[in-house]
């Protein structure tokens, strides 16, 4: 029983950070409708902000956290405004051809900057456990599942609660009324972007603590992102997050009971069935 | 109409001769350019006309992989066998999963598709007649000019039937909805009936590919067989040369190969950097597709790009 | 031998949304030829009605018959192949289509299955885009027609589909007085060939020189039916438009 209450804690502090992860690119697909093919590149570029920010300025990570957000949104917002918003109305999916041509710009560059060497960011306090009524909590995964857990609360709160947040959702569903109330799509929807690819830079930030960077960890972190923030419903931030731990959970308990090979199944059978399921009930003629 | 049936015959029929005049690496190049192309096609079907988005056909793609490799590995059969049940095995599955997914829209439907891959991909590693995650190993038949003229049949064979496709009442039926799926339905189109189609076609095609490069490379694993690479490879393909239209995939996969085979020769150095900028670049000059930007500059000259830009910015 | 049985039918039709009942035992009946007017104030269930006979939505309660078929669990395109047709109220072209294409779709999928062939499919195309005037802007693209044109445009493809029983939403909402009696001359003329027509409207003045019969919906409930000038004194009906200007 202790072990199976392990295996679900160390499931769900993955999924924290795989909830974050998938925040800033469900906000920008459900906002935008851009399929955001480099979000893994902003990942890795938090995470090689972090672990700069950490060896060469020794800043804490989760100090250096909030200055690498603000600058993968500055990046995010530049994007927005300069690139992605000339193409805005075009088909669909051309944000997805542009956003796969940036991260192979963006992966490139990373790879000549920082060379493809794996590195970790690694504070002094990296090997320290919490013990939990006979659970092994280790400290930095959960400093940083509890950092996942703020963001998302942050989101969710912004979003609904402040009139940035409100004009992000009226433009998300109807951007011409929005605009008569006063709107500017140009600046919201680079705000937009800019958010998420604040959270994307948290996440990697986060991410270097808990595994290694390095320029082509994108590559598989965007199909998961793309996969959970579609489970969690895209601009839902507590969806994604629920999404995340879900799959987090799902894959840690597959890992330990079956054997490993099998988790990808399971995880993206469910995934299917559930999609299958409960959009199909939604979409029988009422 | 006779100049474009005439100038599609002396493509084929250049394409045909490459392999006699090349380098063998040109060749093998060509190979799996030829392959990409068949895949943009099959994905143009269903993703251009009919406006559903597959990020999955990888699944069929790794069924024909398997079809064949397990027909003629372990039982022995000839390659046309091999491939018969490839294809076999990618149209049923298009059939079983077709209707359940096709009712799901945009992203759910993406998303569903991708993770039909991955699922079947998994299914396979733990199965022992594939060969688990070690794989199969088929007959060795050496010639890399036989395997170019398949792709290049298969291609054509694509080609022809997106063509058909686009004349035809069924062509007309996708069009319509993907426009606007419920008038589409109210006006008498059995929609269900015809995405399931479309994905059995594009599921056809796909799986053909993989039965030909498995022969081809002789040598079949589930990651490679179901490559999630490629899905993202034949879309982009597709949407760059322009979706819902005949020849726009095709121009589209054998420009982007070939760029992108000319920049790693080229400047090996800088060639990812390049690739990428090419298409951002491209993308946003021509956001209708390569074929699209064609038709546009013979009509309307250099205002093309102009006009795009004001018309699909923010 | 004629059949004098009506062409449709609805049988206590009631529908019900998560706790909104839009529709409550809703009867009534169409003959061939006939055109019955469905008025009502905004929200009435008018709408609802129509998707519920064209197919996009199933009744909660009773059935619909159509040339003494029970259709209620048809798909949509099922029942554009017995003949109904309907517009839609908030236009749903094919934007990326042209306006003859838009029409045509109408045509190859429409009764019995449509045409087999795209080329006869546009001829018949043109033809309904003749009746309903369009036929100058055939070539220009769908999204670029405004107003008037975008409901003759609706109009068009439902005639397409070679209805026997057509159900127009709101084709006159927006229209100055002279092109009402156009629209009003051109439902005539498809009344003639022994189509059946429910027509919602607001415009008063062309459904008192179309309708034959008149019903009014009013919160998901019949109030009235029966010929225009008794029902429209009927003072349940007036109660009902209480305050709104009668056209």
């Amino acid at each position: 029983m202790l072990l199976f209450a392990q295996i679900v804690v160390n499931g769900l502090l993955v999924g924290g950070l795989y909830g974050l992860m998938a925040l800033g690119m469900g906000l920008v697909w459900g906002v935008l409708n851009i399929v955001n093919l480099m979000h893994g590149a902003l990942i890795m570029l938090g995470g090689y902000a972090v672990y700069y920010l950490y060896t060469s300025a020794g800043l804490d990570p989760f100090a250096a956290l909030p200055l690498a957000m603000l600058g993968l949104f500055g990046l995010g917002y530049a994007l927005q405004w300069f690139v992605l918003g000339q193409i805005a109305r075009s088909p669909l999916l051309n944000t997805l051809l542009v956003t796969f041509g940036l991260e192979v710009v963006a992966t490139y560059l990373a790879q000549l900057a920082f060379s493809a060497d794996l590195r970790t960011i690694n504070p002094p306090y990296a090997g320290q456990h919490l013990a939990l009524g006979g659970l092994v909590v280790p400290l930095v995964p959960a400093a940083a599942f509890g950092a996942a857990l703020v963001l998302a609360a942050s989101l969710w709160l912004a979003l609904g609660r402040t009139r940035t947040g409100r004009a992000i959702r009226a433009s998300a569903q109807n951007l011409g009324a929005a605009r008569l109330y006063g709107v500017n799509p140009r600046r919201i929807f680079a705000l937009t972007f800019g958010t998420g690819a604040a959270l994307a830079g948290a996440a990697g930030g986060l991410y270097g603590l808990v595994a290694q960077i390095s320029p082509y960890m994108g590559n598989s972190l965007t199909p998961k992102s793309f996969v959970i923030a579609i489970l969690g419903g895209l601009d839902r931030p507590l969806g994604v997050l629920a999404g995340g731990l879900a799959l987090g959970v799902a894959e840690a308990l597959t890992g330990a009971y079956l054997a490993s090979t099998y988790v990808d199944a399971i995880s993206f059978g469910l995934l299917v069935l559930l999609l299958v399921a409960r959009t199909s009930r939604l979409l029988r003629p009422a | 109409m006779t100049v474009r049936w005439l100038a599609t015959a002396l493509a084929c029929a250049v394409l045909a001769a490459v392999p006699l005049a090349a380098r063998p690496t040109l060749t093998q190049y060509g190979i799996e350019a030829l392959l990409l192309a068949s895949l943009a096609q099959a994905w143009n079907i269903l993703g251009g006309y009919a406006g559903y988005p597959s990020f999955g056909n990888s699944a069929f793609y790794g069924l024909g992989t398997y079809g064949t490799a397990v027909a003629m590995a372990r039982f022995h059969q000839q390659f046309g066998v091999g491939l018969a049940c490839g294809a076999a095995l990618g149209m049923a599955c298009a059939c079983a999963v077709g209707v359940p997914i096709l009712r799901l829209r945009g992203p759910y439907f993406a998303i569903v598709t991708l993770g039909l891959s991955a699922m079947l991909a998994a299914i396979v590693r733990n199965v022992a007649i594939a060969g688990r995650n070690i794989g199969l190993i088929l007959p060795i038949f050496r010639s890399d000019t036989l395997f170019y003229e398949l792709a290049l049949g298969l291609l054509a064979a694509a080609t022809a039937a997106v063509a058909l496709t686009a004349r035809s009442r069924f062509g007309a039926g996708l069009v319509a909805i993907r426009e606007n799926e419920e008038a589409a339905a109210v006006m008498g189109v059995a929609t269900t009936r015809f995405k399931v189609m479309a994905l059995a076609l594009a599921a056809v095609i796909t799986a053909l590919a993989g039965g030909i490069h498995a022969y081809w490379i002789t040598f079949v694993d589930p990651a490679s067989a179901f490559d999630s690479s490629l899905n993202v490879k034949m879309v982009i393909m597709a949407v760059f040369g322009g979706p819902g239209t005949v020849v726009g995939p095709v121009v589209g996969a054998l420009l982007l190969s070939g760029v992108s085979e000319w920049l790693a020769s080229a400047i090996s150095s800088m060639a990812s950097l390049f690739y990428g900028l090419v298409i951002v670049l491209a993308v946003l000059f021509m956001p209708k597709g390569l074929w699209d930007a064609g038709r546009g500059l013979r009509q309307r000259g250099l205002r093309y790009f102009g006009e795009n830009l004001r018309r699909y910015r923010l | 031998m004629t059949d004098r049985t009506p062409i449709f039918e609805a049988r206590g039709l009631s529908k019900r949304f998560r706790g909104l009942t839009a529709l409550r035992r809703v009867t009534f009946h169409l003959d061939r030829g006939e055109i019955l007017g469905l008025i009502g104030p905004n929200g009435a269930g008018k709408t609802t009605l129509v998707s519920l006979i064209s197919g996009t939505l199933w009744p909660t309660e009773g059935e619909i018959y159509f040339e003494n078929r029970r259709i209620d669990r048809l798909p949509p395109h099922r029942r554009a192949h017995l003949g109904i047709g309907r517009t839609f109220q908030i236009m749903k072209p094919f934007p990326g289509l042209s306006v003859l294409e838009n029409v045509a779709v109408g045509a190859l999928f429409g009764r019995g299955g449509g045409e087999r062939h795209r080329a006869r499919a546009r001829e018949r195309a043109l033809g309904c885009l003749e009746v309903t005037g369009l036929a100058s802007r055939a070539y220009d693209r769908a999204e670029a027609l405004t107003g008037p044109d975008r409901k003759r445009l609706e109009l068009a493809k439902g005639l397409a589909l070679g209805p026997k029983l057509l159900l127009l939403d709101e084709v006159m909402a927006g229209l100055n007085p002279a092109e009402v009696d156009q629209v009003v001359a051109i439902i005539r003329k498809v009344r003639a060939d022994g189509v059946a027509i429910l027509v919602i409207e607001h415009v008063m003045r062309a459904i008192r020189q179309l309708a034959d019969r008149l019903m009014v919906l009013h919160h998901g409930e019949q109030i009235a039916e029966g010929r225009p000038d008794e029902v429209l004194s009927h003072p349940r009906v007036v109660e009902a438009y209480l305050g709104r200007r009668r056209a």
